[in-house]
């Protein structure tokens, strides 16, 4: 009897171990001594084609002339880059460096004290050079570090197609008018006139930056509209759904929208047989090479609007900020500083053929003709990327959410009354960044 | 009528029952049902070994020519280290989850204690909270006590999710042990662990092991919590990295589907070997009335 | 291993009377309180800790005590609501279907010979699979142009080619399509297996008796398979009620559908919590309270009111 029981106990006692062992072999993260471990947490090869590539050499190049420093990149998922972040700051553990948007989306992580001021880390005579500073700008310091430009956004067009329908390729619709006749010549020959994706949400927020501030002539004004100052559902804001919703009923539109997602759709017009779609402007130079140089087209966006902002451009950049927890702020800034050298910038254009943000990167390099076109709306038309300058629930709530329903079948009027609800939710359910919303606005 | 079917039945054959639809039709829905269920995978495996433009021009074509391009490119990303994450942390967990709950079952169902209905009841009715509900709860406190991006957290937190469920089984199957093999151990003499042990454990195998495949499955096809404690990219379990990878290559449709296929194929293979076992468990009255 | 015991030794036992002393409390404790431990660590901490943080509304690093307002916000929410009733169409359509389904499957295959092995094989795979890779396949299967309308159209069912994953009025069907495609499996196993154990007798008698399939089916083999069913159907509601998170996060991108018709609790408590660009903590909290209890409560009771055994039969 007893030695069943040592039996068993000797069971017992390996199953422990065996546990405990593969408990064990989990493997620790670096735990480097007098070294420096920094990790960034950043995305962005989704729309930069390339940039992965190109930062794994910076690191390369960092970790050569530096070599008490490490640095561990992770990309995230898109759906993943904020959930994660936040996730982490909350618990003040994660990375050193975070990826971020622009505007909102930046200093709504700036708010609640995740990220530390910029403007301490890098040196004014430094940041000036670096573009779109004044979206990530709130109570006199900059929050986050440019890192390239986001033409906001091109409307590619095959100019194949276009002369097929009896259009001028060199010439796309500037008005609104010209742009509903397009569509109706490309659809007479049988060609979806215009495709996009809106499965995964994202673009409806893009939707609301080119076409929600046609009739404002400032960021401001939508800001007063967010803090309730104005009312959203007036038709100075409210008349971008109502021309979504006239394209809709004459099926300017792919009809599979709600069930692709963003880039999906973009891929689809490679293949040749739609008319027009809408890419991050940081990724033309894949579209262009795909389709063919002289075959593609970009446009602005078509006016109805009466607003200053319907004949800017939005401009906006990337950026990289340092978080609050970061145990190491001015190593990560100097990492920061480095991914602004000359060499590293040429190296980022070349590979990814997307323009880093700041204004000592040699604009003679930018050799492609649509690319040319995008820079120079950004430098002579530029205006802010209104999707920044909105609380990020209105976005994903009322934004996404009533594209979406837009196009399932919902009517304009449902859909516009969905902002006015989703403002009022955010209002009341977030009092604190509403609060910092309302001090920025007033900036 | 008895006699009638037993002197025109060959001895020790079950007969196939062939009233009702048609031999055709059952085939038909069966084959229908197979159909569906295969479908996803057919998708699965033919787009992997696809070009891209090959997959676009014809989704539902075989892979003619097949190439293994795709598995080239979808290899690099860690999928090793990810799965062996996933042995790791699946079977501890459920490993000790089927002990913890052996115990707690055989005192449930054996050993009256006052407030055992109660505390019972409280406990199995635990298995209908969504996970979600305590995740980020759980992340603090696995934060304030530095175990983010470990086994153990989220070992002991698949753990404790899994408990409820297992109780309820085995405690459910510990109740049907005919009671005069336990009295007449109890005569005996015997101590409760090894009443457990020698009797009630070798008669539950079947139970254990059908509890033990259920709580397998779960535990390696978990995403949500595995998603938000394991960050490190050399921490992350199967499902997370091919949730991750998915996003990265969404466009790249015979990348990502190879590396689903790659992700699929250990669970595939344990499934295929095993299945019969598994069946024969069930079979054998994992759940008895 | 000694079986029989002697007559009067069996009557003694039985006639001994249940006194509570101390030894009843200690006995157990070795074995229930590893499992109490764990259990209290991963469900009574979390809860405490939601309690404290509904109640509150924190912004950078400062606290508010704000009382019921967050509890409010979420029940008076049309979103919540929205959630709720997804989950309960869930829970009202795909069991009653889940069961249904792989009853007749089951004996389908039971009473089939050639093949069974494959049939077998092949309906339990969907189990096995993992639900990210499920759902990253049938969103490519579902979409309008996709590989289950292509197929719709090819055998020239093309009016059935709806925006499975587009509309609104379909995004839920599919949904519920891809979890009942993958859940089958489970019971059908279940079922088959149970009736492998059951004698041919049982059905012979009934044949000889001139049964239709249907009625033979209804009266014989659901009766035998009632605790089983039972078991399955009290698995599957749970799991239409708290584990659907990964079907509907994968299948909609995290957004909840087009607009919000694929949204269910879970979904709603993420994306409160961990969605784009929200520091809705304490609303979260509150949602996840709610739901914590709530399930908690429903299911305690409906454990009480069939009065679970939990000790074994005197027989």
């Amino acid at each position: 009897m007893r030695r069943r029981r040592l039996r068993l106990a000797g069971r017992v006692f390996t199953a422990t171990l065996l546990a405990l062992l593969a408990m064990g072999v989990a493997p620790h993260s670096s735990r480097a001594a007098s070294n420096i471990t920094l990790t960034m947490w950043w995305w962005g090869d989704q729309e930069a084609h390339g940039a992965k590539g190109w930062l794994a050499q910076t690191v390369k190049l960092y970790e050569k002339a530096h070599p008490n420093i490490t640095i561990n990149t992770v990309l995230q998922t898109t759906d993943g880059l904020y959930p994660a972040f936040e996730t982490a700051a909350k618990a003040k553990r994660g990375p050193d460096i975070q990826y971020l948007w622009g505007g909102i989306n930046t200093l709504a992580e700036a708010w609640p004290g995740y990220v530390a001021p910029m403007s301490d880390l890098i040196p004014a005579s430094e940041l000036k050079h670096y573009l779109n500073i004044q979206e990530d700008t709130y109570n006199g310091k900059v929050w986050s570090a440019p890192w390239y430009t986001q033409p906001s956004f091109p409307l590619l067009y095959n100019k194949d197609l276009f002369k097929k329908a009896g259009l001028d390729p060199n010439n796309p619709p500037q008005t609104w008018d010209q742009f509903m006749k397009a569509c109706a010549a490309l659809k007479k020959i049988g060609v979806t006139p215009i495709a996009g994706g809106l499965q995964d949400g994202w673009f409806g927020g893009w939707l609301f930056a080119l076409l929600g501030g046609q009739n404002l002539n400032s960021a401001k004004e939508i800001m007063d509209a967010a803090i309730g100052k104005a009312d959203i559902t007036s038709p100075k804001y409210s008349e971008w759904w109502r021309k979504l919703a006239e394209m809709r009923d004459k099926g300017y539109w792919n009809a599979d929208i709600d069930s692709q997602q963003l880039y999906q759709a973009q891929a689809q017009w490679l293949r040749g047989k739609i008319g027009m779609t809408y890419t991050a402007g940081s990724d033309i130079r894949k579209f262009v090479m795909a389709l063919g140089v002289n075959r593609t087209g970009v446009m602005r966006t078509p006016v109805y609007g009466t607003g200053k902002l319907a004949h800017t451009f939005g401009s906006t950049s990337q950026t990289l900020a340092v978080t609050s927890f970061s145990q190491h702020k001015a190593e990560a800034a100097q990492f920061i500083m480095f991914m602004h050298t000359q060499e590293r910038m040429v190296a980022f254009y070349q590979q990814t053929g997307s323009i880093p943000a700041d204004d000592r990167f040699p604009q003679s390099m930018i050799t492609l003709p649509q690319q040319k076109e995008l820079w120079g709306w950004m430098v002579h038309q530029g205006g802010p990327y209104l999707e920044n300058f909105i609380p990020i629930e209105l976005d994903s709530g009322g934004n996404f959410a009533g594209s979406q329903k837009l196009f399932a079948g919902d009517s304009a009027s449902s859909v516009i009354a969905l902002q006015a609800k989703v403002l009022d939710k955010w209002r009341r359910s977030n009092p604190g960044e509403l609060m910092a919303f309302q001090n920025w606005a007033k900036s | 009528m008895q006699d009638v079917v037993a002197s025109s039945r060959p001895a020790g054959r079950r007969r196939t029952l062939v009233i009702g639809p048609g031999t055709v039709v059952r085939q038909a829905i069966l084959l229908l049902a197979t159909a569906a269920a295969v479908l996803p995978l057919y998708v699965l495996v033919t787009a992997a070994f696809k070009t891209q433009n090959g997959y676009l021009a014809s989704p539902l074509g075989l892979p003619i020519p097949a190439t293994a391009a795709a598995f080239g490119e979808a290899f690099g990303n860690g999928f090793l280290r990810w799965l062996i994450n996933s042995v790791a942390i699946s079977f501890t967990s459920v490993l000790i989850t089927l002990v913890l709950a052996s115990l707690a079952a055989y005192a449930f169902s054996r050993l009256p204690f006052p407030g055992r209905g109660v505390t019972f009841t409280l406990l199995i009715s635990l298995m209908v909270v969504p996970p979600i509900v305590m995740l980020i709860p759980l992340f603090e406190l696995m934060s304030d006590l530095s175990l983010t991006n470990t086994y153990q957290a989220v070992i002991i937190i698949y753990a404790g999710l899994m408990l409820p469920f297992s109780i309820y089984l085995l405690t459910s199957f510990f109740n049907t042990v005919p009671r005069e093999l336990l009295e007449a151990a109890a005569i005996d003499g015997a101590p409760h662990l090894r009443t457990l042990v020698t009797i009630i454990i070798p008669l539950a195998t079947p139970a254990l092991v059908t509890l033990g495949i259920v709580n397998l499955l779960w535990a390696w096809n978990e995403l949500l919590i595995a998603l938000v404690l394991l960050q490190d990219d050399s921490m992350k379990t199967l499902m997370v990295g091919i949730t991750v990878f998915q996003s990265h290559y969404n466009l790249d449709i015979p990348v990502t589907m190879a590396g689903l296929l790659i992700a699929t194929l250990p669970i595939v293979a344990i499934y295929l070997a095993g299945q019969r076992f598994f069946v024969q468990g069930l079979a054998a009255g994992a759940i008895k009335e | 291993m000694k079986v029989a015991a002697t007559p009067d030794r069996r009557a003694a036992g039985r006639a001994r009377p249940r006194r509570s002393h101390l030894g009843d409390w200690l006995r157990p404790l070795p074995y229930v309180l590893p499992s109490i431990a764990v259990i209290a660590f991963i469900f009574a901490y979390p809860l405490v800790r939601l309690a404290r943080e509904s109640t509150q509304q924190s912004y950078a690093g400062m606290t508010q005590d704000v009382g019921f307002s967050n509890y409010q916000f979420v029940l008076t929410d049309s979103d919540f609501v929205t959630a709720v009733t997804h989950n309960l169409l869930l829970l009202c359509i795909c069991v009653p279907v889940l069961i249904a389904l792989s009853v007749i499957f089951a004996i389908l295959m039971h009473e089939t010979v050639r093949g069974r092995r494959v049939y077998q094989v092949i309906l339990f795979l969907p189990y096995v699979l993992a639900i990210p890779v499920v759902s990253v396949l049938f969103d490519y299967l579902l979409q309008l142009n996709g590989g289950l309308n292509t197929i719709l159209r090819a055998v020239g069912l093309g009016v059935l080619a709806k925006d499975w994953l587009g509309s609104e009025a379909w995004a839920l069907p599919s949904l519920m399509f891809v979890i009942i495609w993958k859940e089958l499996g489970f019971g059908i196993m279940l079922f088959f297996a149970r009736m492998l154990t059951l004698p041919a007798e049982l059905w012979e008698a009934a044949r000889v008796d001139g049964a239709g399939w249907w009625r033979l089916h209804w009266h014989v083999t659901l009766p035998q398979l009632r605790s089983i069913v039972e078991f399955y159907a009290v698995v599957e509601g749970i799991t239409m009620l708290s584990w659907v998170f990964s079907y509907v996060y994968v299948i909609s991108n995290g957004t909840g559908g087009p607009g919000t018709s694929t949204l269910v609790t879970e979904l709603y408590v993420y994306k409160n919590a961990f969605g784009y660009g929200t520091n809705n903590l304490s609303i979260a909290s509150a949602a996840s309270a709610i739901l914590f209890v709530g399930t908690v409560v429903i299911m305690f009771i409906n454990f009480r009111v069939r009065r679970i055994e939990l000790h074994a039969s005197h027989a």
